[in-house]
């Protein structure tokens, strides 16, 4: 029986990134495939974007860390909906 | 028409102090009351929360707010909701807010929300007293929405919650995970009670625009999802009330 164990890596490391009080963050994508990892999402900081990676490294060493995140954008919004 | 702004899943903390209020101090030209669906903090601390009253004190509209999971993390919901109502915030957990617009009335009833799932496919309370309790929990909420919405008598009332009422809005999640995203009783405690609009966040995949089964417009706020400090609805009392 296959036990799949680059989903069982990614599931702890998700759940790192959820309860690591370093990141806490729950929107975030991990996918791992070989040895890289992908990380995918927003975060509110460019601060936090640089925990998670050191937060999978401390689980992961052996990964290449590919990171996607993005630090979400807080400037005014380009319109507005009406509602009818 | 009254025009409401919105955002949700801001997650400050001191690394993110000032960041949005550049985009917050003119705020009253785009809209008449902002509303903060959930998670305003990382860990739920009181420190983390000292920012969020910062960042959002003193602005030109009023700002009416609920916690979401990450603000009860720290156990310590209730000092938070002091600390954001003193620097001026409503924080809203089953009571509601009003706003005379421009001669119109506005109706804001909030409430946390929780997980459980959706129509066919929702938790029950039955079996173990934790599944029970996660259901109860999610039961408590929404019969405190629907009672907040009820008690409302105004040309608009809105649903504020972090937790989703409908699935349409958490399209692009992951669908086994969607029973801990929101609930379909939240949905029905809208339906019931004559709601215009339903504001709420906690899905940063997801997408912004739903619908209840009652017909009622759904809108996931969440940061990540509208890409910027807030998004603007306008709603116009007369045109809604026909629809």
């Amino acid at each position: 029986m296959s036990t799949d164990p680059e989903q069982y890596l990614a599931a702890r490391l998700r759940r790192a990134l959820a309860e690591d009080p370093r990141t806490t963050e729950l929107g975030v994508r991990v996918t791992v495939r070989g040895d890289h990892v992908l990380l995918s999402g927003d975060v509110a900081s460019a601060e936090r974007r640089a925990e998670l990676e050191a937060v999978i490294h401390d689980i992961a060493p052996e990964l290449t860390v590919l990171d996607d995140v993005q630090v979400v954008p807080v400037g005014e919004p380009g319109g507005r909906e009406e509602l009818r | 028409m009254i025009r409401i702004a919105a955002v949700g899943d801001v997650h400050l903390g001191e690394d993110a102090r000032g960041r949005m209020r550049p985009a917050l101090e003119k705020l009253d030209e785009h809209a008449d009351v902002l509303l903060l669906a959930g998670d305003l903090t990382r860990h739920g601390t009181l420190d983390e929360a000292q920012v969020v009253a910062d960042e959002f004190s003193g602005l030109p509209v009023p700002v009416v707010a609920v916690l979401g999971n990450h603000d009860h993390h720290d156990d310590k919901p209730d000092e938070i909701t002091k600390l954001l109502r003193d620097a001026g915030i409503s924080v809203l957990e089953g009571e509601t807010a009003t706003f005379d617009v421009d001669g119109r009335t506005l109706g804001v009833a909030g409430v946390k929300g929780f997980g459980g799932g959706f129509a066919g496919k929702c938790g029950s309370a039955f079996g173990e007293p934790e599944m029970k309790a996660f259901i109860r929990h999610t039961c408590d909420i929404a019969e405190r929405l629907q009672g907040a919405l009820a008690s409302l008598d105004t040309d608009v009332k809105v649903a504020l919650t972090h937790y989703a009422p409908v699935p349409d809005t958490l399209r692009g999640e992951p669908p086994e995970i969607y029973p801990f995203l929101g609930s379909y009783l939240l949905g029905e405690a809208i339906d019931a009670t004559g709601t215009h609009l339903a504001v709420h966040g906690h899905a940063h995949f997801g997408t912004e625009h739903g619908m209840t089964p009652g017909g009622v417009r759904v809108r996931n706020v969440a940061q990540p999802i509208i890409r910027s400090a807030y998004t603007v609805y306008c709603v116009e009392p007369s045109v809604v009330e026909v629809v």
